[in-house]
């Protein structure tokens, strides 16, 4: 059961809780969640299902390296963390 | 080290009454050499407090002039100094803060090579730029040199924060969080951001170069920290070294990567 968090500041504009969802790689347990919250996909996902070149997906401190298929694994207790990346200055 | 004079006891009085810092450490800031690189509003805050603490030589460096836009957060520099150089507003404003600083302005884009002279020169980098390109060239010249470096981020009522250490073998590095090709999908030309939230980031990012240059208390090596001003929050993300990182790694593709 892996947690996912998305960054707060993300969650005025697409609804995105934190959950704890069942799955063997980071695609099967996002996948779930965007089943439950299907407009975090777009913000997350590009329309080939990669991750967004702004966005960081963190699982267990480490940013995933499968940034096309998500294939990354994921432990019982994995802590996924979803933010943007910022460059403001 | 050097001594303290009279004067310096005067000035820093508040500062080494603190435990931590005392005598000793009041000497090894004005013995200390800090490279500021973008001076917007982080570098503005961070190179302000940094010359008032009494760090001895600060390098400062910006390529660009002050617009009327910029006065809302960059708080080095006042209306008088629109369509004037950002590094000669500043040096003028730091040296008028603290005459005894050694100010060096560097008003040019730096390539690699000198990028990487100075970086090594430098006992901290304080990253204030607003580009993910300028960043990971700090983030090579950084651990090439072994140099940590303070970095932050912030766009609208949001900033990012963290510190990389080359020489710490538990510290990320940029490319460990960033992969090559991250981009930014908004800035704060179309988004805004609030004056005082990246002058509180910047302000974090003094705190943390100091207590770096002293070596006291525990840094932010190994932890992301998002700040939102809206909700008012601070959260704290774990990060870890990849061994994998093309820059960082067990097997670093390219150095300069």
């Amino acid at each position: 059961m892996a947690r996912i968090t998305f960054t707060g500041n993300v969650q005025p504009h697409v609804p995105c809780p934190t959950e704890t969802i069942p799955g063997d790689s980071v695609a099967d347990a996002l996948g779930t969640y965007f089943e439950h919250h299907p407009l975090a996909r777009g913000y997350v996902l590009d329309d080939q299902g990669a991750v967004r070149r702004h966005m960081v997906i963190l699982v267990d401190g480490i940013p995933i390296r499968d940034r096309a298929r998500l294939s990354d694994a994921l432990a019982r207790d994995s802590e996924v963390f979803v933010f943007q990346a910022l460059s403001g200055g | 080290m050097p001594a303290l004079t009279e004067k310096h006891r005067q000035r820093y009085d508040r500062q080494f009454r603190l435990g931590d810092i005392g005598e000793a450490g009041q000497r090894k800031l004005l013995g200390s050499s800090v490279l500021v690189i973008g001076l917007g509003g982080l570098g503005c805050p961070a190179a302000i407090y940094l010359t008032a603490a009494g760090v001895g030589r600060i390098v400062i460096n910006d390529f660009d002039t002050v617009e009327l836009s910029n006065l809302t957060r960059q708080i080095g520099y006042g209306t008088e100094q629109v369509r004037q150089s950002k590094v000669d507003s500043m040096r003028d404003h730091l040296l008028h803060l603290n005459p005894d600083a050694n100010v060096e302005s560097v008003g040019h884009v730096m390539e690699a090579d000198e990028l990487q002279r100075r970086v090594a020169e430098a006992d901290v980098v304080v990253d204030c730029t607003d580009n993910f390109s300028t960043r990971f060239a700090i983030n090579a010249a950084c651990l090439a040199a072994g140099t940590p470096w303070v970095s932050a981020a912030a766009i609208r009522f949001e900033a990012q924060l963290t510190t990389y250490h080359p020489r710490d073998a538990q510290s990320p590095c940029y490319r460990c969080l960033y992969p090559e090709g991250t981009e930014a999908a908004e800035s704060c030309l179309a988004e805004g951001v609030l004056g005082p939230l990246v002058g509180t980031a910047g302000c974090v990012q003094a705190i943390e170069t100091l207590k770096l240059l002293l070596g006291i208390g525990r840094s932010l090596v190994g932890r992301l920290l998002l700040f939102d001003a809206m909700q008012m929050s601070w959260h704290e993300i774990r990060l870890k070294r990849d061994p994998g990182c093309p820059a960082c790694g067990d097997s670093p593709q390219a150095a300069t990567s």
